[in-house]
Parts: C-alpha cells; sequence; structure tokens
C-alpha cells in the first residue's frame, strides 16, 4: 500500500537514471509526456483520485439537469417536507428548506468546483508572470516586487476577501476573481526561486551569449524548467480556493440563495447540528473532504512525474 | 548581526508602507467611492448636501496623496488608527480590547503546533513509508481538506453537548485578564486551531527534514558512527530549522485567518469577530486599523523569528552582515 509517492531525492541515483550511457541511434526515444504519464499512473492512489473527482465533476454538471427535484426554485421546495430523514424518494434526505440533499449537493458542487478551477487559473496566471518577473529580472526589479509580495503577504487573505467582498460585490464573478487574485502570492514566491535559480544556469547564460532576447529566454527555458512547480502549485490553490470559498459560506459571504455552494451547504447543516440532522452533513462533507484530499494527491503526484531526475531518458 | 538586525527593521517599515498604501487604496473603488459609508452612517436619505459635510469633517475632501500623507503620519507619529464612523470610537480604543484576546489565542496555538509539528515531522520522516508514517499523512490530509469551521463545530457537538466534559466558550470578559480566569475554555478552540495548524504544516516539515536527511554532511555523520538519534537531533533537526521557520512565517496571516474563524464559532470576541463586524458595516477605518495591526503583528514575528534563527545559524550572520 502507498499512500504517498516516494520523495524523488532518494530515489534514483545519477547512474541509475542513465546519465552517463552512450548515446545509442537505434534506441526508441519514449515521448516525455508519456513517460511522465507512466509515472503518473504508477502511483495508484493518484489515479482513483483523478477517477473519483472526474466522477464528482460529471455527477456536478450533469445529474442536477436530471434530477427528479428542483434544485434552486424555493416555491416548489416549500412543498416538499423540510428535514426529512434519507428515503428512497429523497437518497440523502431533505435540507431545512425542503431541498433534496443530494441533488443540491451536487448543484453546489458546481459552484464550487468551478469557482475552484477558474480561481485557480487566475492564480497559476498571475503568480507564474509576477514570479518570473521578478526572479528573472532580479536586482531592483526583484527587490521592489518581493517587498510588495511580503506586504500581502503580511495581510490575512481571509480578512482582505471579507473586506473586499463586503465593500465591492457579491457576485460569483467577482468571488472567482477575488479568490483567484488573493490566492497567488505562495505561488509567486515559489515561481520566482524556480527563475532566480535557471536564468543563472549555463543554458540560460548560452542562450544570452547567442543575443537570445530577455522575453525570449523567459518562455523557451525559465518557463518549461519551471513547469512542475507551476503545475503542482496551480492544482493545490484549486484545492485551497474551494477551501477560502467554503469559509466564507461559513461567515454568509458565499454563493448567495437560492444558488449554492458546499461551505454554505455545510454552514446551513452544522448550524442546526444538535437536532440530529445528520444527513445534511456528513454525506457532505465526506464528499468535500475527499475532494481536497484527492486534489492534493494529484498535486503530489504531478509533482513526481515532472520530477526530471525520475525520467527514464 | 547589528546590521542585519537593522535592515530587516528599514525593510520591514517599508513593507508596512506598502501594506498602508494598498489597503488605504482600496474604498477609493468601491461603488459611490470614498464617500460611500457616509450612507451607512447617514442614512441611505441622506441629501447630498449632508453627504459632502460629513466628507469634509472626516477629511475627505483632500485628495489622495495628501489624505494618505495625513494617515501615514497620523499613525506613526501619533499612533492613531483613525476614528471609527460607525462606532464613534476610536479605533485605537476599539481593537486595543482585543489585540491581547487574539494574540493569547493565536499564540497558544502556534506554540502548541511547533511543539506537536516538528517532532511529528522528523518522527514520519525518519520512518519514512511505515504505517505509522502513513497514518500520520493520511490523518493530516483528512483534516488539511475539512473546512475548520467544521471541524471546530464537530469537535464543540462532540465535547460540549454530547459528552459535556469541556465548556463551549472561553470567558468573554473585556477586561485584559478575564481570559485567564477559565483556562479550561480554551481548551476546545486552541485545539482546533493546533490541529488545523499541524494539518497543514506537517507535511511541509517531513519534507523538509527528508530533504536535510539525504544531503552529504547526514551520511558522512552516519559513516562516522554517529547514532542515528545524533543524526537526527543534532544534523537534521538543526539545519532543518532555517526552512522550517520559513514556512512558519508564511503560516503566521493564515493562522490569523483561522483565529478569525475560530473565534466565530466559538463566540469569543477578537479582532477577527471586529472585522467581520466593521466589514459588515462598511466601518473602512476600523478594516484599515485592524488590517494594519496584524500585519505589523506579523511582520514583527517573522523579524522576531529571522533573528532568533541568526542567532542559532551562523550562515545568516555572516550574510546578513556581508551585504
Amino acid at each position: 500500500m502507498t499512500l504517498l509517492p516516494e520523495p524523488a531525492v532518494a530515489v534514483m541515483t545519477v547512474n541509475e537514471v542513465g546519465l552517463d550511457a552512450p548515446y545509442n541511434k537505434n534506441e526508441v526515444i519514449v515521448p516525455m509526456w508519456k513517460q511522465r504519464l507512466k509515472i503518473f499512473t504508477h502511483n495508484k492512489l493518484a489515479v482513483a483520485s483523478v477517477a473519483y473527482l472526474v466522477l464528482i465533476t460529471v455527477a456536478c454538471f450533469l445529474v442536477p439537469r436530471f434530477h427528479p427535484t428542483n434544485q434552486t426554485n424555493q416555491a416548489l421546495a416549500l412543498s416538499a417536507p423540510w428535514n426529512a430523514s434519507p428515503s428512497w424518494a429523497h437518497w440523502l434526505g431533505t435540507d431545512g428548506s425542503g431541498f433534496d440533499e443530494l441533488g443540491r449537493i451536487l448543484y453546489g458542487g458546481e459552484y464550487s468546483l468551478t469557482l475552484g478551477i477558474l480561481a485557480g487559473l487566475i492564480t497559476i496566471f498571475v503568480g507564474t508572470l509576477y514570479g518570473m518577473v521578478a526572479g528573472f529580472f532580479g536586482g531592483v526589479v526583484d527587490g521592489v516586487m518581493m517587498r510588495i509580495l511580503d506586504a500581502f503577504l503580511s495581510i490575512p487573505y481571509l480578512f482582505l476577501l471579507i473586506t473586499l467582498i463586503t465593500i465591492y460585490s457579491r457576485s460569483t464573478t467577482f468571488l472567482i476573481i477575488i479568490i483567484g487574485i488573493t490566492g497567488w502570492w505562495g505561488n509567486a514566491r515559489i515561481i520566482r526561486g524556480d527563475a532566480l535559480l535557471i536564468r543563472q544556469l549555463e543554458y540560460a547564460q548560452a542562450a544570452t551569449a547567442m543575443g537570445a532576447s530577455k522575453w525570449h529566454i523567459i518562455r523557451r527555458h525559465v518557463f518549461p524548467n519551471s513547469i512542475s512547480n507551476i503545475v503542482t502549485t496551480g492544482t493545490f490553490a484549486v484545492a485551497d480556493a474551494i477551501l477560502a470559498l467554503s469559509a466564507l459560506g461559513f461567515l454568509g459571504l458565499g454563493i448567495q440563495t437560492p444558488q449554492t455552494d458546499w461551505g454554505t451547504m455545510l454552514q446551513n447543516g452544522t448550524a442546526t447540528i444538535a437536532n440530529g440532522y445528520w444527513w445534511q452533513i456528513y454525506p457532505l462533507a465526506m464528499v468535500f473532504i475527499l475532494v481536497i484530499v484527492a486534489i492534493n494527491y494529484i498535486g503530489d503526484a504531478m509533482r513526481d512525474a515532472f520530477e526530471v531526475r525520475l525520467l527514464e531518458r | 548581526m547589528f546590521t542585519y538586525v537593522l535592515r530587516r527593521l528599514v525593510q520591514s517599515f517599508f513593507v508596512l508602507l506598502i501594506v498602508m498604501l494598498v489597503t488605504f487604496t482600496l474604498p477609493y473603488f468601491q461603488p459611490g467611492g470614498i464617500v460611500a459609508p457616509a450612507f451607512s452612517v447617514l442614512g441611505v436619505h441622506a441629501s447630498p448636501s449632508a453627504v459632502h459635510i460629513w466628507a469634509v469633517q472626516n477629511g475627505m475632501e483632500h485628495p489622495f496623496i495628501v489624505r494618505f500623507w495625513n494617515y501615514v503620519v497620523q499613525v506613526f507619529g501619533h499612533f492613531n488608527l483613525g476614528h471609527s464612523y460607525k462606532q464613534n470610537l476610536s479605533v485605537w480604543g476599539i481593537i486595543s480590547l482585543y489585540v491581547p484576546r487574539t494574540i493569547w489565542l493565536a499564540a497558544s496555538s502556534l506554540f502548541l503546533t511547533i511543539i506537536i509539528a516538528i517532532p511529528l515531522g522528523i518522527f514520519q520522516a525518519s520512518r519514512r513509508n511505515s504505517t505509522a508514517d502513513y497514518a500520520a499523512t493520511g490523518t493530516a490530509f483528512v483534516l488539511y481538506g475539512m473546512p475548520l469551521f467544521l471541524l471546530c463545530m464537530l469537535s464543540l457537538q462532540a465535547f460540549a453537548f454530547k459528552w459535556p466534559h469541556l465548556p463551549a466558550s472561553p470567558p468573554d470578559g473585556v477586561s485584559p485578564w478575564a481570559m485567564f480566569t477559565d483556562p479550561v475554555g480554551f481548551i476546545l478552540p486552541v485545539a482546533c486551531l493546533t490541529l488545523a495548524g499541524v494539518a497543514a504544516l506537517s507535511r511541509y516539515m517531513r519534507g523538509t527534514v527528508l530533504e536535510v536527511l539525504v544531503q552529504d554532511y547526514v551520511r558522512t555523520a552516519k559513516a562516522k558512527g554517529c547514532s542515528s538519534r545524533r543524526v537526527l537531533m543534532r544534523h537534521a533537526f538543526r539545519n532543518a530549522m532555517g526552512p522550517i521557520v520559513t514556512i512558519l512565517g508564511l503560516y503566521l496571516p493564515g493562522l490569523i485567518g483561522g483565529a478569525l474563524i475560530v473565534e466565530s464559532v466559538f463566540n469569543y470576541s477578537g479582532l477577527g469577530i471586529q472585522t467581520v463586524n466593521a466589514a459588515t458595516n462598511i466601518d473602512i477605518p476600523t478594516v484599515l486599523g485592524i488590517t494594519l495591526m496584524v500585519s505589523i503583528l506579523t511582520l514583527m514575528g517573522n523579524l522576531l523569528a529571522d533573528v532568533m534563527l541568526g542567532v542559532v545559524n551562523p550562515r545568516i550572520r555572516i550574510e546578513g552582515s556581508s551585504r
């Protein structure tokens, strides 16, 4: 049983990877993406995580359209029994407004997952760009950009989120933008470290000597060589965005009714925890926690898949 | 060492200025501009002249640069964080009550997090891929995936209501020392915040120690016959301290954010609840004041940790003084 992949550092020595093996013309070179896929699929837990995430995503985006109950119309929900325990009519019972819990979980997942992925994409884009520019140019540019980043990193992002959402807007679009915008600081630091390292490596210096423009070096050398950290931190950013949205849902600042998200639903479920309506909390909590854990496992496996030292060459 | 501390102090001051610039600029972009809070103070039907008088009273007729300059001078020259529109009190008067309370909650949780997460990381790294390692990682993953408020609510339900052994809420007196009158009340909130912290940090700790364990000097020490306990304590732990302190520094704002959730669940009035209240009332000066306060606390925590690390680790001392 492997819960976590072996860390790359201790796994292979240089000889095992074959760095000093003579070049053989007849050797079939396996494309890099295939090798990466092989390393990724070697981690059974990561494969299971992908399967689970695909299942949940498909269910969240398709099932609410065919589900026998209505997920948003409160007038229709009011005619259904409130807080009913699970039965054949409502597999996971109903919530305090009469919505079918199963349908609502999948419907809320649509919002949580969409927001997580879009905010994660914003995080990857902004964080990568900022980190690369700071790390690559170095010197004064890096100093100023890093002090600005330090300033952001010293503000608890939850405080900033609450303030921005209450002052500006509570629309879903704004939530996506604002969670994405407040999420990239840690990523930028990591990517900046990569860029600092790569720009002083020999191939980057050789490119400079041959007259390559700075933009060319960033695009062709720095970016491909820090892709491992970009993808990995990006994956974790999706999980963090979903968690941030759930914290906002707890404070009543998440997706507004009649739409919903997982955080808001968990908050509604735990508000009546003393009444013993377990079906309003535990099924959703399990789905939610497993989604976050699965995303994290995928991130770990991706880190291994992009680890050059594990490639067969 | 002295130049290092001085350099870090100057840097922190500039970082603080950037924080102030960012937070001070944000209200300018809200719908209705910076006079928007006038309508929450004077009522939604306030006449334009009343709004104008209110704006003049609050010094809002000046251009941005002048206002920001006044703000900086007031904060650093007179330790005046401004005046709350909504509560008609000085911002410092509002938050001075709650700063020690939040610090107490966050600091005790941070202390416990450190003394649990670091040994756990060393243990997991030294017994890599054992059943205990998998169990710890699995537990940490589940705790990390659980929203903090859910963890708080479930433990509250379990230990305060179902098996009522612990009080549901910490003591809530406003005098500074009231929080020490009933320490039992802090067990649940601090435990929840600590669990979340350990879950967030343990994987970094494990990774950091693992990376140190494959270094050449560790192999050399082993080759020379150093016992594994001594390798872990004298070589791995001391060298892992640097990255660990960096990670802890990055974790501080997250800790304060977690404290906000814990305060809300356990009804412990601190900076977090005050922020939520102030933000809902669009009480901009209070929000700015609290954000600034938390930033100062974070920066001070980072500075303190780095200086202490510099005392322990000669490499940092030399790096700092050579620049």
